[in-house]
């Protein structure tokens, strides 16, 4: 490569003077402009080469996520249900999913297919997947992460072409993103471009890009220069829900998840392993000046079983410090169910370190009812990730 | 310097610098081996060259535009125009318009402004026109209107109307090729022109707005709760023009060649997002060619959508109430097209000429609203194999 550098280099600076001088009567363009030119081409060659890896995805059946279910105090089995469907809230009445295709990206030769489970929040009856090669196949979703929105596919086919992905560790703050996708269908991906905008985002689950990323391209790839594969676009916030962060489509703020998760996480995928969204199972409280204090805990519970107690105050998870419960939540939601956190708590003057394994929603038992009254005069009563889908007292 | 070069020499400086050379650093890095000093090297001789092209690029540079989109930009924002006329309520409607010959001829988006008794216009250099509704096309949502004197003319007088104009020339089309700018491919920076938020007055430049060319695509959208009537082809770029005022900015390429006009706000009825695109060149020709050509009526409208009658495929699926059903195929009609074309009963029915229907109801609308008597194309579902079938127009069409 470097060899090859310093011939081409060595070949423009023995560049002769009269040749481009000669060429300089035919069209006359400043150096930005020509800037601008090169740019240009540099995307279309992006684009025109990624068509080989990127796919359509088409779902048919399924309903869009249905509003905040209301649940009655006593009704165990509805409020079971409330607690399997964590996700199920969010965004209010107006908004709608993606009716149109979708995009994924060849992961495997064998018919791996990496997409963003944003696509399948309808829960569809059947998936198609387009392949590059113009293929029409019955697709298996094989599993999905809900926390960093991502979902693996698997189509019957052989020998298909792969895509070179970018280390994640060489990715610069202010280099071209270009993203692509087929969410308006056709065999031509529509392509934005912008810039990587910050590394690091939700707790290192995410590259941020201001390349428009929305239904068109959640699922697809955004890409370096040289048409390496950075990351897959996923709708990202910080809080929770399926559809968290699909609201801000197109609008400057948009994330990937990196080849360094994704090279963790689709293993386990293809293995069929789901990412759920983790939970600690307490209810806390934000007292000013004093913290994240915990007023009850769930039986059973992962902190049940790591042994704190109520009134224990939080200090500090994964070496963050807490002050309220908006620092707890953003430690929280981009951790999966299975994953330790290293939390410090205080007791009584005190400090306990443990480490707390995150639960599914599945495996958590009821709070226990809350010593005091619910009283609407204290105002910093506030509820942990975990207890925001529960309902509030009324 | 031509294009070409420069194309060489920043593709060279895109490719090789950002990664090569930090690698080798963070892999040995303390040692001067020979690696590292063969990248010095390579670092110190790109620096030479930056350097050297440098200064053979202020020697070279003639007498040239300043850089970037500024050149596009100032093509494009002197052939436009702002346009004021009804709004909602008491407040006044806002829009842009391309002008489309040197006597004053606007195109622009069909919208309320252009639907009132009083439109006015104010061109770059800042002259206040009168201008008057022509031709209006509601199939693709277009207006043609005609500068009429200058405001502050006295009306009386013949002096003066209208001068030449700069404007953008809609007769070199041809309808299959874009001849009239070079071929608009994704990844291609685009430049709109436009007076969103009425922020800019009188001479006061227009607003820049860019981005990159995205697609091209059939646009299938709706205003407020209403299907959008146009549904030719559009281009999405990922500039945000999303605006009002927007509709009817002039969109023009890095060489400042029109390449489409912003079109009105809409909702896609994919991804149910606000889309920003623009009506295409070729597909504003064609209306401008028709709206000039075709003698006024006195009616004002015109249309370009050909009536052809549409054939009966023979698939049957009834709706069962109010729930959503998946389209399988009840009955195939016999000796129907769709038979022909070997659809089953059974068949689930997963597009219609490539949009993909997820219920009966969807169904029923998309060959309702299918291009007339073309070829449908069906994607299906039979057991786990995923087929496409061509139905072909009966050939004889006297037959009952």
């Amino acid at each position: 490569m470097k060899s090859r550098t310093i011939i081409i280099l060595l070949l423009l600076l023995s560049c002769p003077w009269p040749v481009t001088k000669a060429k300089a009567q035919t069209k006359e363009v400043d150096s930005d402009t020509a800037l601008m030119i090169a740019t240009q081409q540099v995307f279309r060659d992006v684009a025109a080469s990624m068509k080989s890896y990127l796919v359509r995805i088409d779902t048919v059946g399924g309903t869009q996520p249905g509003k905040k279910l209301t649940l009655g105090d006593d009704d165990e089995q509805e409020g079971k249900k409330r607690l399997q469907n964590p996700f199920r809230d969010t965004l209010g009445s107006s908004f709608v999913i993606a009716d149109g295709p979708a995009t994924g990206i060849v992961y495997s030769r064998d018919g791996y297919i990496l997409t963003s489970s944003f696509n399948f929040a309808r829960e569809p009856a059947l998936i198609s997947v387009t392949l590059p090669d113009g293929r029409r196949l019955a697709a298996d979703l094989v599993a999905r992460d809900y926390v960093r929105k991502l979902a693996l596919l698997k189509v019957d086919a052989v020998d298909l072409p792969l895509p070179t992905w970018r280390k994640s560790e060489d990715v610069q703050v202010g280099e071209w993103a270009i993203a692509l996708g087929l969410g308006f269908g056709g065999r031509e991906p529509s392509v934005t471009v912008g810039v990587i905008s910050a590394l690091n985002r939700m707790q290192g689950n995410a590259i941020q890009t201001d390349a428009k990323l929305s239904p068109v391209n959640y699922g697809g790839p955004v890409c370096d220069v040289y048409g390496r594969v950075i990351g897959i676009a996923v709708p990202m916030a910080q809080r929770a829900g399926e559809l968290a962060g699909a609201e801000m489509y197109d609008c400057g703020v948009g994330f990937l998840v990196p080849k360094t998760r994704i090279d963790i996480i689709a293993p386990q995928l293809m293995d069929g392993v789901s990412f759920q969204r983790g939970w600690l199972g307490i209810q806390v409280s934000s007292v000013p000046g004093v913290g994240v204090v915990v007023k009850s805990i769930a039986d059973p519970s992962p902190m049940r079983d790591a042994g704190a107690l109520p009134g224990d105050i939080i200090e500090a998870i994964n070496g963050a410090k807490l002050r309220n419960y908006a620092d707890l939540a953003k430690q929280i939601y981009m951790i999966p169910a299975g994953e330790d956190l290293q939390m410090r708590l205080s007791r009584d003057g005190g400090a306990i370190d443990l480490a707390v394994p995150l639960a599914s929603a599945e495996s958590l038992g009821r709070l226990p009812e809350a010593e005091e009254p619910f009283d609407p005069s204290v105002p910093v009563e506030e509820k942990t990730p975990e207890d925001q889908d529960q309902p509030s007292p009324e | 310097m031509t294009i070409s070069e420069y194309r060489t020499i920043t593709s060279i400086f895109l490719n090789e610098l950002p990664n090569e050379p930090r690698a080798s650093a963070r892999a040995e890095p303390r040692k001067h081996n020979n690696h590292q000093v063969s990248y010095l090297a390579v670092r110190a001789s790109i620096f030479s060259t930056i350097g050297v092209f440098s200064i053979l690029l202020t020697l070279l540079a003639p007498k040239v535009h300043a850089g970037g989109f500024n050149h596009a930009f100032q093509t494009a924002q002197q052939r436009a125009v702002k346009l004021y006329g009804l709004g909602a309520g008491q407040q006044v409607g806002y829009g842009t318009g391309i002008i489309a010959s040197e006597d004053g001829y606007i195109v622009t988006v069909l919208s309320l402004i252009v639907s009132g008794d009083r439109i006015r216009a104010v061109t770059a250099d800042g002259s206040r026109y009168e201008a008057q509704l022509i031709k209006r096309d509601t199939d693709l949502q277009l207006a043609l209107l005609k500068l009429n004197k200058p405001e502050d003319v006295d009306r009386s007088s013949q002096e003066k109307l209208i001068g030449p104009l700069p404007h953008y020339d809609f007769s070199c089309q041809q309808s299959s090729s874009n001849t009239c700018h070079e071929p608009l491919l994704p990844g291609d920076w685009i430049v709109s022109a436009g007076n969103p938020f009425k922020i800019a007055d009188g001479s006061e430049q227009m607003s820049l707005a860019h981005g990159v060319f995205s697609a091209r695509t059939r646009l299938d959208a709706r205003r407020r709760s209403k299907d959008f009537r146009y549904t030719g082809d559009v281009l999405l770029i990922d500039a945000i023009t999303s605006n009002p005022g927007s509709p009817g900015s002039v969109m023009v390429n890095l060489q400042g060649e029109l390449v489409g006009m912003i079109g009105r706000l809409v909702i896609s009825n994919r991804t149910h997002t606000h889309l920003n695109y623009a009506i295409p060149y070729d597909v504003l020709a064609d209306f401008y060619l028709a709206a000039t050509q075709s003698p006024s009526d006195g009616s004002g409208e015109i249309t370009t959508k050909p009536q052809v009658e549409s054939f009966d495929p023979g698939i049957r699926i009834t709706r069962t109430g109010f729930r959503t059903v998946l389209p399988f195929v009840e009955r195939v009609v016999r000796n129907s097209p769709a038979q022909r074309a070997g659809l089953r009963k059974d068949d689930l029915i997963l597009s219609v000429n490539d949009r993909e229907i997820s219920d009966v109801s969807q169904f029923t609308k998309r060959m309702k609203t299918r291009g007339p008597a073309d070829t449908i194309e069906l994607v299906i579902r039979r057991k786990r194999r995923i087929l496409t079938i061509h139905i072909d127009p009966p050939i004889a069409k006297n037959q009952p």
